[in-house]
């Protein structure tokens, strides 16, 4: 079927300089994010997963415009963001969101829940202040807190009730996109059945868009239309979670979904052990970044990087073993 | 279904609650715990009274020369604290120095502090700005602060006023310190980001989010500079740079009473005891403070 798109990433990428010395010249670039190619379509959920430190974060803060992208370009419902001004950025920003990874950072410690739900009113519209608390009740309602919490502070919350608080400021506005930046992985395993629950049906009810970032794969796969696979700031594998899942391509994902503990008894599948280290993004390998400690890696892997060529019906892969 | 119950189950646990009110309460109870903290209260209580109800505690008037009783030692008729070379009542000066070094200390803090939390928000918040005022602060610090102090009042002048402007000046660096640090571990926190991508305004991130989660470094360093700059002014005026005489202030009485050492002590160590004890007021209610702020350090 023919699927809207609403963010669009062209050769993204995201350096941030090291400055080193005494005139702070800029001696390295982490490569946090580095060429990145996406559609993101309307209403659906794209899982985001990879090892610490392989970009995951950054490209979610890229695509909300939190940071601004060294090159390539950002388009929002067809309008290019990824060089426009704060200002003219403002309108922009009630429609992209972003729920935090945890919940005791992403609230302030001194604001009360009530006025920490009306301050995106406040900022982007001129609702009165009984529209704003009307507001901000029907909210605390949706995501599954009751109208007196309103006066409460952030620290008389669990942690779970905090990310209900968190997911309701991300509402606030009616966005069309959320980035869940690990929403779920500083929570109880019970309460994140929860919380997963209140997002699923919140993306139904308001037909939300979900880039979801985590680094549990069983998550992800519970909760995510696509997946996509990231290894040092680059994509590895994109491809419908089934897809995936049942039919990996991707070396890299091979050696990920093998991890996952099967409770099977009996029906054994080989381990794929990675060996050696993440490379610093720093100073990533040349070629396929996955080349150092790819069980498949060949001579071509270590000169060119791969295509991110298209191998099936949305299944886009990037190696040369492919 | 299963939903509604499933939703309610987190929900349920409750906290206590301390907020706001309770929290001031708090602190207040952990500060009076407090051995020290709680005798340091007791002094600036004192001396606020001493300083606001001045003409009341004294029937003299501190500058009123009166050469028949000069150089009275304490314990006199009509002087319990005794009189200084002109026959001038030392308890009156006393009161009216309090009030002197309590409004020279609050000013000179309060202004020190405004300068130096604005100075240490935009350093902190602003990368580009760090370098610069930073350096600039370094530079501040390079100075000891009573050359400072004399730099500043060599060139505006020798007055009380020019005294509160050279403390503040030099209560800056170190109030930019502070804020600046709490500011590098704020800034980068979720809540702040989640702001700006709301498209909050940088003033509203710094001054509605930012500055009053700082607020608690900033009381503990302005309490202990009150001690600091109530010293600085009375070495200030003993050395003859701030207030001028009649002016019944507690260092310059110490400067006048330096002739009479041997003759009448009591002119030198009653407005020297008068200091100390002030300094040391501050001194412990702000190291009391620090720890009644600090959730970490649980007083049971």
């Amino acid at each position: 079927m023919p699927e809207k798109v609403l963010v669009k990433l062209e050769n993204v990428k995201k350096h941030y300089p090291v400055r080193r010395g005494w005139l702070q010249r800029t001696s390295a670039r982490v490569k946090a994010v580095d060429g990145v190619s996406l559609d993101l379509y309307d209403r659906e959920t794209l899982g985001v997963v990879g090892e610490s430190g392989c970009g995951k974060s950054t490209i979610g803060r890229t695509l909300i415009r939190l940071e601004k992208p060294t090159e390539g370009k950002l388009y929002f419902n067809g309008t290019d963001i990824s060089e426009l001004p704060a200002r003219a950025m403002k309108p922009f920003r009630s429609k992209m969101q972003m729920i935090f990874q945890d919940p005791f950072a992403s609230l302030n410690p001194r604001q009360r829940v009530g006025p920490a739900l009306e301050e995106p009113l406040t900022i982007h519209t001129s609702l009165s202040k009984g529209e704003k608390r009307e507001r901000v009740m029907g909210l605390l309602e949706e995501v599954g807190l009751r109208p007196d919490h309103y006066d409460r502070l952030p620290h008389e919350f669990s942690g779970g009730q905090r990310q209900r608080i968190g997911i309701a400021r991300a509402l606030a506005l009616n966005p069309s996109l959320i980035v869940c930046d690990e929403p779920v992985s500083a929570l109880d395993v019970s309460v994140q059945a929860q919380v997963l629950k209140l997002l699923r049906s919140l993306q139904e009810k308001h037909g939300l868009t979900y880039f979801f970032i985590s680094h549990d794969l069983g998550v992800v796969r519970h909760l995510c239309d696509r997946v996509l696979i990231m290894y040092l700031g680059q994509t590895m594998e994109l491809a419908p979670v089934r897809e995936l899942y049942k039919n990996p391509v991707h070396p890299y994902t091979e050696a990920l979904l093998s991890a996952i503990p099967r409770p099977v008894p009996g029906r054994k599948r080989e381990r794929i052990l990675l060996r050696g280290d993440l490379p610093s993004p720093a100073d990533p390998p040349k070629g396929c970044p996955f080349h150092t400690r790819c069980p498949e890696a060949m001579e071509i892997c270590k000169e060119t990087r791969p295509e991110w060529k298209e191998i099936g019906p949305g299944h886009r892969v990037a190696c040369h073993a492919r | 279904m299963a939903t509604d119950t499933a939703v309610t189950t987190d929900v349920q646990v409750e906290a206590p609650i301390p907020d706001q009110q309770n929290r001031v309460k708090t602190v207040w109870r952990k500060l009076l715990q407090n051995r020290w903290a709680a005798v340091g209260i007791v002094i600036i209580t004192l001396q606020v009274i001493m300083a606001v109800f001045a003409p009341l505690l004294t029937s003299y008037d501190p500058t009123a020369q009166d050469l028949s009783v000069k150089e009275r030692p304490p314990g006199s008729e009509g002087h319990w604290l005794g009189t200084d070379e002109f026959g001038r009542d030392l308890w009156s000066r006393i009161l009216y120095g309090a009030r002197i070094s309590l409004i020279v200390g609050i000013s000179s803090v309060l202004l020190g502090l405004i300068g130096g939390v604005l100075m240490g928000l935009l350093a902190g918040y602003y990368r580009w700005l760090d370098g610069p005022f930073m350096r600039l602060m370094d530079l501040m610090f390079a100075f000891p602060g009573i050359l400072l102090a004399m730099l500043i009042i060599a060139m505006l002048g020798t007055s009380l006023v020019n005294v509160v402007i050279a403390i503040s000046v030099w209560s800056i660096p170190s109030c930019a310190r502070i804020v600046r640090g709490s500011v590098l571990s704020l800034k980068n926190q979720e809540f702040v980001l989640a702001l700006r991508s709301n498209g909050a305004s940088d003033i509203r991130i710094l001054f509605k989010h930012i500055l009053p989660n700082c607020t608690a470094p900033i009381i503990v360093f302005g309490t202990m500079r009150m001690a600091t700059a109530i010293l600085s002014t009375s070495a200030l005026s003993f050395l003859g740079l701030g207030a001028q005489p009649p002016t019944p202030e507690w260092g310059a009485m110490i400067a006048a009473g330096r002739d009479f050492m041997w003759t009448s002590p009591h002119m030198t160590i009653v407005p020297g005891i008068a200091i100390m004890l002030v300094v040391f007021a501050f001194n412990v209610v702000g190291d009391g403070l620090r720890d009644a702020l600090d959730p970490n350090m649980e007083v049971r």
